[in-house]
């Protein structure tokens, strides 16, 4: 992987569902070997605009390319690994066999999955709960094994949607880890979060999305200076004027 | 491994250790024997009355067996997917949504399959068990009619699930749908084991009334060509097809995966 090159790339995307507009001419660019933060509000597009990129829904207008293919196809999944939601596991298989079904979906050899498998479960530190059923999982638990379901084929690109929403600290800790390492690996990581801190200290680039659309994008220092703020939080409301639009009210 | 095997080996390994489920389809493929054990024990039957029709209520409980044997498999597979939100990670694979339909077909018709044989089986054990002059007419051949006049009954009525469970958000209201959906081949059944004339001799190019028709035929002493069964077969089987490529337009739906 050539480190800076882009390896996703977005333009002009647009996607309606019904009369909503979701995402409405969003385009931006992330890299190899950075992890590029997506910031919004609710309902900004950013769930959109990650299932758009995985190929998951079809874009109305625009154009995908990852490594400098066009997405969309059954390829693009090969190319990705992305965690949209870390819910859904199968209560009756084991951790195991839950990470082992989606390698053998990716089309790995009954060999190459069982070498996998097992590194990614030691990479995440599942060994200990491994061929337990994953139903009663903790949160963390069940996140882990989801990522290791993303993880099992080794891609070189990542699209992670608020995957740290609900954990406790040792476990966000633990996903702050994994994803500084992939990125110092050279992988190229895009990652949606509401937590302004958690972005500030991860993300190499930030995309901020309003309304569909691209408010600002560059580095966090850049966007603040852009936006003549001091922090990101400041620089996220001027950009998206929530404060302006959801005045205070005392209770 | 074919992408679809792969889905049929994770559903049949997740759903054999679905022991409620288990139950409750055993359940209902022993109801049909039970009810008729008990019923030719009962005096008008057990004196020679009318073994006939005793036959062929049997015979609407096995064609109700055979299309409702995959339900609970096929609601969890689709429905189920949707609920315990895994439908999205699973559609995010390399994998195009007709294998992902295919592969359940396959293990929603392989547990239909194992319903249908435990309801012949206790069918056979009922022949045994039940009062003399009820069932013990029945010769090997007419249970082979059974076995595969039925057998794409099953198919048919695993894609039906599937397609109905595929547009319910959950596996509650999958379930209501399909209560229903299980009913309409009751229905056609018990019509024509009292009004059998209604259907003419085209009866082998009609999915479920040809099945009962099949069956009534067959335990009736009536002659059925092999051709009539074959067109019969294929007709049901082909008639899956549509319904499979249905549960995956479903599955294209964009609100499905946008919520």
């Amino acid at each position: 992987m050539q480190e800076g090159s882009h390896v996703i790339e977005v333009r002009n995307l647009r996607k309606r569902f019904g009369g909503v507009t979701a995402v409405n001419g969003i385009s931006f660019a992330a890299r190899n070997g950075k992890i590029t933060g997506i910031l919004g509000e609710n309902g900004a597009g950013k769930t959109t605009t990650l299932a758009l990129i995985c190929g998951l829904l079809t874009p109305d207008a625009g154009s995908i390319r990852i490594d400098g293919a066009a997405g969309g196809g059954l390829e693009t999944r090969r190319r990705i690994g992305a965690l949209l939601d870390h819910q859904g596991l199968y209560p009756r298989l084991t951790a195991r066999e839950n990470i082992a079904y989606f390698g053998a979906l990716q089309g790995l050899s009954a060999a190459a999955l069982d070498r996998r498998v097992e590194h990614v479960l030691a990479a995440l530190g599942l060994d200990r709960i491994a061929d337990r059923r994953s139903e009663g999982f903790s949160q963390g638990e069940r996140l882990k094994v989801a990522l290791g379901r993303v993880l099992v084929h080794a891609p070189e690109n990542l699209l992670l949607d608020e995957v740290t929403n609900g954990l406790d600290v040792p476990a966000v800790r633990s996903v702050r880890a994994l994803l500084r390492g992939m990125r110092d690996d050279g992988h190229c990581i895009v990652f949606s979060s509401h937590v302004l801190e958690e972005v500030s200290s991860l993300c190499d680039d930030i995309v901020v999305i309003s309304k569909g659309q691209v408010a600002a994008e560059g580095s966090p220092a850049v966007v603040c200076r852009e936006t003549g703020t001091q922090t990101l939080e400041e620089a996220f409301v001027a950009l998206t004027r929530t404060e302006k639009e959801r005045p205070c009210v005392r209770i | 491994m074919r992408p679809y095997l792969t889905v049929a080996q994770k559903e049949i390994r997740d759903h054999v250790r679905d022991t409620r489920s288990l139950m409750s389809t055993a359940m209902y493929a022993l109801m049909g024997p039970v009810v008729v054990m008990l019923v030719s024990f009962s005096r008008p039957v057990a004196e020679g009355g009318r073994p006939g029709l005793l036959l062929q209520m049997a015979s609407v409980f096995a064609l109700v067996a055979a299309f409702a044997g995959s339900m609970n498999v096929a609601m969890d597979a689709m429905a189920g997917e949707r609920e315990r939100r895994s439908l999205v990670p699973l559609l995010l694979n390399p994998v195009s949504r007709f294998d992902f339909v295919l592969g359940k077909w396959i293990a929603a018709s392989l547990f239909g399959l194992g319903a249908l044989a435990l309801n012949l089986a206790g069918f056979l054990a009922a022949l045994g068990l039940g009062a003399p002059g009820s069932l013990h007419a029945l010769s090997g051949g007419v249970w082979l009619w059974v076995l595969a006049g039925l057998t794409p009954l099953v198919l048919l009525g695993s894609a039906i699930h599937l397609l109905v469970a595929a547009g319910s958000r959950t596996a509650k209201e999958a379930h209501s749908w399909l209560s229903m959906v299980v009913f309409a081949p009751m229905l056609v059944g018990m019509f024509l084991v009292f009004f059998p004339g209604w259907i003419g001799s085209w009866w082998f190019v009609a999915p479920v009334a040809g099945q009962q028709s099949l069956i009534a035929r067959s335990i009736a002493g009536q002659p059925v060509l092999f051709v009539q069964g074959a067109v019969l077969a294929a007709v049901t089987v082909a008639a899956s097809v549509p319904v499979l490529l249905g549960a995956r337009r479903v599955l294209n739906r964009d609100d499905l995966l946008a919520g």
